[in-house]
């Protein structure tokens, strides 16, 4: 048996023929993008001003972090360890965002949909809360708090917050009655009903909308640090993009691809498959 | 012994959601079930059947006449009744064997003695092996076993079941009245079972409840004396002893329904 | 007709849709605006310099007639819509068929499903400085990202929807002799239009999202523009007017555009995933 014919095998039984399959076939317009790029590298059909060569993007990192001299000094974020600094003040700003956003969101959804007529009053309200979301709150973030910080995060935050607000609202209210009463003739109290009937129930509506909510959050974020920030992949993006770094410019698009992928699979498909699809909630083709 | 449950000249109004109308559902009602008794409301659809579920249980108020379970006037839910519903009430969130201890754990049992009494209630419903299941796994009739588990394991004082079978298919049902019937022989439970369907009800009951059109009114009581052991499908439809209070209740209820159609 | 219905039809319909109003939380939702005003109007007052930090709510009315005396807000408000509605229409144009295209054949969708998500994944507003590179602060750059940020949603979700549809449904139309293009016609569109719906209504959500930030870094003018530099320019309340305009203008489009397509074809084919 050659090497291949093993390593085949081994990689098979690793992930599945068919999950294998899917990674390949997956793996093949990358690789064709990846070939052409270096193509034009090669060949000028586009100049590197424009389309800037691949070997310099891996440099970026190199000269964005150069003085940084190893993980500790990333860990503490000094001021020479840049194209860290910026992928951690960006996370920190998602992590934060979503540490206070969740559970306020979540319990002023809970509390507001508890009641019908309030959580009908209440929808408009967050529709057009949802609708000015983000991006628009730049101006007035910049106005009260000035560029830095505290604007990304609260444009982060006004984003998070307001869709999952409005998402645990709606899923409140659309738990049928019927588990409240069951929960209710069985001596349950408020309590008893919000932990194991409101928030269960709303479940499958606080994911989506903890999902949507990473979806408009990272793309608020990197627009929030461009205009009114003063650190983060937005902002690195940005400042590059006026020195004409263009590989860093594209350094800093590919480092948000990769993040976004990485919440994406780690935090949120798993919450999904542990609560929702095994309690059968939603209906999964595949 | 007095009765466990005693309704006494309830009514009931409430407006119509859409239209606002005066809506009147029961009217002077009057019933009680004794220890140990399974009695069975039977009427046509819309002749306020459910709502007097709800206020038995305690998810109406009720303003005229009064509704009282061992002695003590309702108000509000309370463990001492317990539901099943007609749908399927039991939580897409929690396994078998979690719903089925839900009553337990909101009465604060030590984990310990819930997982002895569920497991006692698993194997009387026959739900065993299927504890760590979610109840979208199981079948129709097997969630309404879990509901009926659910509702036995905490113990109530009177049992309320609002059309419980009504959703699960004839085959199923026949199984299920049966089971029934035995759980209700092993558990000398007092039972308040409401449908429109009457071979169940007088499958089932030990005495039936028939109601008019609404507004609902306590139009005839009918007796059923088949000892409950003797209760199998397969026998009963030849035995006299059932076979009469059968039609006499099918002709009351008939009645109501082509009134209906006047 | 019983009496009491006839009473109620002659107290005409006006009570009813007072109730229906009242059962809404209509009384509710205008006591929670009357408040949240209210207690804008009562900081406003009590804050330094409420002109710089929060003009009050009527200077902010009083500010629109400045701005819509002078034309300048329909002006913007035209610009910010045509943007978003060139670039989202081309980006339905080209992302539902593609979507479709790629969805057909299992191979194909399974090679393209990762790469799709990638672009889908990295927000318009990033590739703006790359495009700015490329052409400028010229139209055509925050075309391009408008475009760009509602294609990728769109095919996604239209490539997912293609691929979810339950084999059944085609066997079934197999099995009655039907020809490629009328299982693509009859079952794999139907059956995807509420993944379709849904990936135009989140990429629409994007791009306008993506206009307003796409004017602010490239300077074109339009809602995003105007209240970026009135901010620059101290005006506050013109700020807040533009919010408010940025709002309003998303909700019609949502309620009279994006919602009734949605609710059309999920509601009426019971297609709700529950």
């Amino acid at each position: 048996m050659s090497v291949l014919q093993t390593a085949s095998i081994g990689l098979q039984k690793r992930f599945g023929r068919q999950r294998l399959r899917k990674i390949l076939l997956g793996s093949i317009p990358f690789v064709v993008l990846l070939v052409m790029w270096q193509m034009n590298t090669a060949m000028e059909w586009l100049p590197p001003v424009y389309i800037p060569p691949i070997a310099s993007i891996w440099e970026a990192i190199y000269t964005l972090s150069e003085g940084c001299a190893d993980a500790g000094a990333v860990l503490s974020m000094q001021y020479e360890c840049l194209f860290t600094n910026h992928i951690l003040s960006s996370l920190g700003r998602v992590g934060l965002s979503l540490v206070i956003g969740i559970p306020s969101g979540i319990a002023l959804g809970v509390l507001a949909g508890m009641s019908r007529r309030f959580a009908h009053a209440l929808e408009p309200v967050g529709v057009f809360a949802n609708a000015i979301s983000g991006i628009a709150w730049v101006p007035l973030a910049i106005v009260w708090f000035g560029t830095g910080w505290l604007t990304t995060l609260f444009i982060l935050l006004n984003t998070v917050f307001w869709l999952i607000f409005f998402n645990t609202l709606l899923g409140v209210r659309g738990v049928p009655r019927v588990y409240e009463n069951s929960v209710m003739t069985m001596g349950g109290g408020r309590w008893a009903i919000i932990s194991q009937v409101y928030i269960p129930g709303a479940l499958p509506s606080i994911v989506t909308g903890v999902r949507m909510s990473m979806g408009f959050g990272w793309r608020a974020l990197i627009a929030a640090e461009m205009i009114g920030g003063d650190s983060g992949l937005g902002f690195m993006i940005f400042v590059s993009a006026a020195e004409y770094k263009i590989e860093e410019v594209f350094l800093g698009v590919l480092v948000i691809a990769i993040m976004w992928m990485i919440t994406d699979r780690l935090l949120l498909i798993p919450l999904e498959k542990w609560t929702i699809q095994r309690w059968g909630m939603v209906w999964r083709p595949d | 012994m007095p009765a466990k449950l005693v309704v006494d000249r309830l009514s009931h109004h409430y407006p119509d959601e859409y239209t606002g109308e005066d809506v009147h559902a029961l009217d002077q009602v009057s019933l009680s079930v004794e220890d140990g008794e399974f009695s069975a409301v039977v009427g046509p659809s819309g002749c306020g059947k459910t709502t007097l579920l709800n206020i038995l249980a305690g998810l109406l108020p009720h303003t005229e006449g009064s509704v009282q379970v061992d002695g003590r006037e309702v108000q509000g839910p309370g463990p001492d009744r317990g539901v099943v519903f007609q749908e399927h009430a039991i939580l897409p969130w929690r396994t078998v064997a979690r719903n089925i201890g839900h009553g337990l754990e909101i009465q604060r049992l030590p984990r310990r003695e819930r997982e002895q009494k569920v497991q006692e209630f698993i194997d009387l419903v026959g739900l065993s092996g299927f504890e760590e299941r979610y109840p979208h796994e199981l079948s129709g009739g097997m969630k309404q076993r879990c509901a009926l588990a659910r509702t036995l394991c905490a113990n109530p004082v009177v049992m309320l079941m609002d059309e419980p079978f009504a959703a699960v298919d004839a085959q199923t049902r026949i199984t299920l009245q049966e089971e029934l019937n035995r759980i209700a022989i092993a558990t000398r439970k007092t039972i308040l079972f409401i449908t429109h369907n009457v071979d169940e009800a007088a499958f089932l009951g030990d005495r039936c409840f028939i109601f008019s059109r609404r507004p609902g009114k306590l139009k005839a009581t009918v007796k059923i004396n088949v000892p409950r052991e003797q209760r199998i499908w397969k026998d009963l439809l030849s035995e006299k002893a059932y076979t009469d209070p059968r039609d006499e209740i099918l002709r009351l209820v008939r009645e109501e329904v082509f009134d209906d159609e006047e | 007709m019983t009496r009491s219905s006839e009473a109620v039809a002659g107290r005409k319909p006006q009570s009813r849709r007072w109730r229906r109003f009242v059962r809404g939380g209509g009384v509710e939702l205008v006591l929670l605006i009357a408040g949240i005003l209210f207690l804008w109007s009562v900081i406003s007052q009590n804050i330094p310099n409420p002109g710089r930090y929060l003009p009050s709510p009527v200077s902010v009315v009083l500010s629109s007639y400045d701005v819509i005396w002078k034309g300048l807000l329909p002006n913007y408000i035209g610009q910010t819509l045509w943007r978003l509605v060139i670039g989202s229409v081309i980006g339905l144009l080209l992302g539902i068929p593609f979507g479709i295209a790629l969805g057909l054949n299992r191979t194909v969708s399974d090679m393209f499903y990762p790469i799709m998500n990638f672009f889908q994944s990295i927000s318009g507003i990033a590739i703006l400085p790359i495009i700015v590179v490329w052409w400028g602060n010229s139209e055509k750059t925050v075309f391009v990202v408008i475009l760009y940020t509602c294609f990728f949603p769109i095919a996604f979700n239209v490539l997912t929807g293609v691929r979810s549809t339950p084999m059944i449904l085609v066997n079934a139309l197999r099995t009655l002799g039907a020809s490629r293009l009328r299982i693509v016609k009859d079952v794999l569109i139907p059956s995807a239009m509420p993944h379709i719906a849904t990936g135009a209504r989140l990429g629409i959500g994007y791009a306008w999202r993506a206009v307003i930030a796409g004017e602010m870094l490239a300077g074109r003018r339009g809602l995003g523009w105007m209240i970026f530099t009135a901010q620059d320019a101290d005006l506050t309340a013109q700020v807040i007017l533009g919010m408010v305009m940025i709002g309003v203008i998303w909700i019609m489009i949502d309620r009279f555009a994006l919602r009734p397509i949605e609710a059309d074809t999920i509601q009426r084919w019971g297609l709700v995933q529950r």
